[in-house]
Formats: structure tokens, sequence, C-alpha cells
């Protein structure tokens, strides 16, 4: 991989070299907490933040979005067209980025979905380093570094970052809008030392030692009741998630009933009605069945299926769950075999 | 297209964008259930549209949504495909309320069917219960097409009561069939009635099942799976050679939105159609 040093002081000059051809989405401040935003002015991008409420999913697979148009009186059916105006993610977290490549594998292999491939294309992707909160669990995961799935990666080295470039595009924009310089043994060292606080750091400790095998082998253990009593299927687990994918499809009607759009909206398996079919059958109709399958398809489906967990350590759920349902409290009580 | 298929081609760049087909005959089964015939009207498509029996389609009905539904014809009748279908629900109701001639989307086929050319050679055992015969419907006829490339035939499908028996003018031909062991059952018998009655699991004490030569169907209402499954384990017959259909809600077709999680798989791409061995593996899902 090939490396820069870019000066921190030169950060507003990137920024604003991208915003003459890109979108620039980034992390800016929303009272006291973080979310990824339009920037208007590179003084609002804010690389110190810890986590946003929101992932960055909402860039390549919308909260809503039309798929087609129908016109119920001559019967027509248009297609929507795709809109990929060209973005840049300025400042994911390798959580984050890891996190994107899980969702490629979704969208972007079997049936390819054409507007996520068309938006993942047209967005360039920055990371950059974080120092992980009280909720972060990355490292159980192996999500805390990440080599791949970016333009460019920076990494804080205190005046200035240690940029490693992903991809041809990513050492291109760099070139074009800012000065950096070589990089010499000193900040090798640097990065090293950032590193290794780095993989110190973590305060949580989640234990994933053979959790695959333990979601089939303790699928009818009581802890789920358990979760299950708690959770009020409220779905901000699903919807501050990254990995969270999944969507309903539903039709409207315009008021004069005379034509109407399919739009695709992100859905969630805690919701009651999610697994339900015709007939009044609804295959996880209770809470902790629902609570269980966002687990076990998370642990052990995803990995069946695309090679790797469905979960990259951000927290997000549990600083988002009303009832303390945490994958820490999870996974620690499937772990010791109670709720703690 | 010939001239009175004037209906507007859509140019499907999308995975979820439906054709349109026109529905070109509806009859009615039962109270609940009508066949639909559907014909999709670009000349292109419909040529290019083939199927394996036990897959499904994604039916639209514009303003009104999505449901998955099973092919039941065999994929040997070309250029249209039939849709036993239940009034139960949104999309389903407005299905029922259409009439010969109109319009509707569809996509696919989706999923995984029987694997009917390895069936071949062997003997066959299906099994459905109340509306679990639409997907079986398919493999029946298509089993029907080609009837020299396999052995016995065995069907036993049960029903709740004698109303409810789909296809049963067919059905009722067939009973006096030699190549053709169909056996229907119903729970509340009436005066009409001449079947057999009971559960679709009491045949069993009427057939003979060579083993190690059987390949066997099921599909049925989520509560009968295990039950029928035990009486063919019992007949000795091999988990990797029982087949099961589930119904789910498969919402987008093509293992995207997640609604048709079965175990740690989904019923769209990994199936509709499972063996029992994979069935087995699959958390929840009988």
């Amino acid at each position: 991989m090939l490396f820069r040093i870019l000066s921190k002081d030169h950060v507003p000059d990137l920024v604003r070299g991208l915003a003459t051809e890109y979108e620039v989405i980034g992390p800016v401040a929303k009272e006291d907490k973080f979310v990824f935003a339009p920037i208007a002015d590179a003084s609002q991008l804010r690389l110190d933040y810890d986590t946003t409420l929101l992932p960055p999913k909402r860039w390549f697979l919308p909260n809503e979005e039309r798929l087609l148009k129908f016109d119920l009186a001559d019967e027509t059916v248009t297609g929507e067209g795709i809109v990929a105006p060209p973005r840049v993610l300025f400042g994911l977290h390798a959580c984050d980025v890891h996190a994107l490549q899980l969702m490629d594998k979704v969208f972007l292999t079997g049936t390819v979905d054409p507007y996520y491939e068309a938006r993942r294309a047209a967005t360039v992707v920055i990371g950059v380093s974080c120092i992980p909160d009280g909720e972060c669990f990355c490292n159980a995961f192996d999500a805390g570094e990440v080599h791949r799935g970016f333009d460019m990666f920076l990494t804080d080295i205190g005046d200035s970052y240690y940029v490693s470039l992903g991809s041809v595009r990513g050492a291109e924009i760099l070139d074009r809008y800012v000065e950096t310089s070589q990089v010499d043994a000193e900040d090798v060292a640097k990065f090293q030392r950032v590193s290794r606080a780095f993989v110190e750091s973590f305060s949580l400790d989640v234990d994933a030692t053979q959790l695959p095998v333990l979601m089939d082998a303790k699928y009818d253990d009581p802890i789920w009741e358990e979760f299950g009593e708690k959770c009020l299927s409220c779905g901000a687990c699903s919807i501050v998630c990254p990995t969270c994918y999944c969507f309903d499809v539903v039709d409207r009607i315009s008021p004069d009933g005379k034509s109407g759009e399919r739009v695709r909206t992100w859905d969630s398996c805690q919701f009651k009605d999610f697994a339900a079919v015709a007939h009044g059958q609804n295959f996880r109709g209770t809470r902790a069945s629902r609570v269980r399958y966002r687990y076990y398809h998370k642990q052990l489906g995803h990995l069946t299926k695309y090679k790797r967990v469905l979960c990259v350590g951000c927290g997000r759920c549990a600083r988002a769950c009303p009832t303390g349902i945490t994958p820490a409290a999870v996974i620690g009580a499937l772990q010791k075999g109670a709720v703690q | 297209m010939s001239g009175h298929e004037e209906g507007h081609v859509c140019s499907c760049a999308t995975p979820y964008h439906p054709w349109q087909a026109r529905i070109t005959s509806i009859i009615d089964l039962t109270e609940k259930e009508k066949l639909f015939e559907l014909r999709i009207i670009d000349a292109d498509v419909r040529e290019n549209f083939t199927f394996d029996s036990g897959q499904f389609i994604e039916l639209s009905l514009f303003g009104v949504g999505e449901a998955p539904v099973s092919i039941s014809s065999a994929p040997s009748k070309q250029g249209f495909i039939e849709l036993c279908v239940r009034n139960s629900g949104d999309v389903t109701g407005a299905l029922h309320r259409k009439q010969c001639g109109d319009v509707v989307g569809l996509r696919g086929p989706y999923g995984r069917g029987f694997p009917f050319e390895e069936m071949k050679g062997h003997d066959i055992l299906l099994v459905a219960g109340g509306l679990g015969i639409a997907p079986l419907k398919s493999l029946i006829n298509h089993i029907h097409d080609e009837r020299h490339e396999f052995g016995t035939v065995t069907i036993l499908y049960g029903s709740r009561n004698p109303s409810e028996v789909l296809f049963r003018q067919q059905f009722d031909m067939w009973k006096h069939r030699d190549d053709f062991n169909l056996i229907l059952t119903v729970d509340q018998p009436d005066e009409t009635w001449d079947g057999e009655v009971g559960l679709v699991t009491k045949l069993f004490d009427r057939i003979d099942v060579n083993p190690d030569n059987t390949y066997g169907a099921i599909c049925g209402p989520p509560v009968m799976y295990k039950y029928v499954i035990e009486e063919m384990r019992k007949k000795q017959m091999d988990v990797d050679r029982i087949y099961v259909s589930f119904e789910r809600r498969m919402k987008c077709g093509v293992g995207k939105c997640g609604h048709c999680g079965v175990g740690h798989q989904y019923a769209c791409t990994d199936g509709p159609v499972f063996s029992y061995w994979e069935a087995m593996n699959l958390q929840g899902a009988i």
C-alpha cells in the first residue's frame, strides 16, 4: 500500500477541493451528538467525532426510495431512473468501512441491486481513525483495522494524518487538491504507537468465542425469553445498525387514485409482522423469537452465506436500545449461560 | 408482438421491475381459490420465461403491492403460467377482483424448485395438505408430461372438507388411472364424499414405499410437515430424498429484503424447496 502524510492544517483545502466536484458528506455536530450530513463549510467537518447516531448506510440505501411509478388508468409502469450523484463520504471509522463491505456482499453479489451499485461506484470513501468509547467492540469482530474498501484512510498521528491510499481514485484526489509529504521512519513509528494505543483502549469485553456454534447450540436457551421480555420491538437497533439492510416494498396511490409509486423503505426484523404470511401465520410472532433471529442471522446466517458475521461492533445498537439489550449483554449471557 | 396484445411494455431495467401479464383465464376452484392463467405480454420475455416446478413469482397488483405465488402449471406448458391463489390478503384479494383480459404484473421465476432431473428414474411420493397442492401441482403435471421417466407415482392429498378440494375435477378423473396412485382424504366428509376420511398421515397405512428408490415431496400448512416426515421416516426414506416447500414472506424474491429468512437461509434464494436434511438444519423451519 502507498502512504502519504497530510498535515491537519491542510484538511480544509482537501474538503474545499473535493466540494468543487463532489457532494461532501461527513460527521458534523448535532447538539451533543454527531451525524453524517452534507458539509457546507470545511470547518463543519468533525473528524474527532466519537460515533454518529445513524450509520452512513442511507447514502447507499436511502431510508425511502422509489422503485417505479405506475399509471392505473392506462396501465403503464415506468422504472425510476437511478440517481447517483458524485459524492464523498469523508470520515468513516473502520467499523463503518467494514459495514459497507458487508453491504456490498448483499447488494452486489447474486442479483445485483443497481441502485446500490450506482451509488457505491459514485461515492468516494475516506476513512478516519478513531478512539473507542465504552460501547465499542469492533475488536471482537475483527473490524478495528481496515485494509481495503476505502479510497483513502486517515490515521491521526498528532499534527497530521498518516494516509493509506486504497485506490487510484483516492491517490489522484489527494494529489489534485492538497499538498502532502512522503512518509518517513518517524511517521511510521507514530503510526505504530497510535495503532497500539487503539488496540489497548477497549474497555468493553465482548467474547465472540464460538458464537456461530452457540447460536445453534443455545437456540432454545431461556435467555431469549428474558431478552424478549425486555424488548419493545421498536426496531431502533436495526435502524442504527450499519449492516442491517432489510427493506419493505410498498405501493402508494396518489390522492386522485389515478397513479402511484412503489417504494422501498427500511424495515426491521424486530417489527411484529416482518415474517408474517397470509392466513394469520407469523413465523416470528413473539418478541423473543425476533430478538433471537436478529442475533442468529448476524452471527450465523450471514456467516454461512457470505463468510463473515454481520456485526462490526460499532456499538450503535447498544447506545440506541431503550431497554439495554446490548450485544455485550446478549453475547455475555450466551457465553456465561445466564442474563447478567 | 401480435396485434391484439397491445399492452405497454416496460423496460425491466431493474430486478424489481415487473413485466406485464394478461389474465387469459380464470377458473373458480373453490369458494376461496381461483386458478388464474397468465400470459406475459412482451413476446421476447414470454418466450424466454422458463422455470422449474416449485419456483415462485412475485405477483404485482399496481397500487396494492406484491406477493409471492408459486407456479401451478408445468414448465412444459409454454407461453402461459397458472397460479392457484387463495383470496387471503390485499394482493390476492385484488387479484380475485380482476377479470379475464385484465393486466397484472409479475417478475421471476425465483428460488430453487424440486430436483426434477434427480428425481427421474425413481418412485415418487407426493404429499399435499390444503393449498399446499399449488406448487406440487406443477410437479405433478410435469411428471405427467414425462411419465415414462418415473417409477410408481403416489399422490396423497388432504383437505379439510370436500368443498375445499382443489383441482377436484381433474383428480376425480385421475382416480381411475393406474399410472398415478392418487388418494384424496378430507377431515370432515359430507354425503357426496366417497374418498378417505381423516388426516393425510393416515393414508401411509395404505401405501407401499420402496425406501431405496423413492423421492418424497411435501407441501402444506406449517403444522403438517413434522407429522408427514415422521411417516416417511417410518417408511425408511432417506432424509436427503424428502423435499419440503416452505411458504415464507418473500418480498423482493432476490435475497435482499430479508423478510423470508428461515433459519440461517432465505426461502427466496436458497429455497423455497429444501431437502429434509437441509430443513433439519434450519432452526425454526419445521
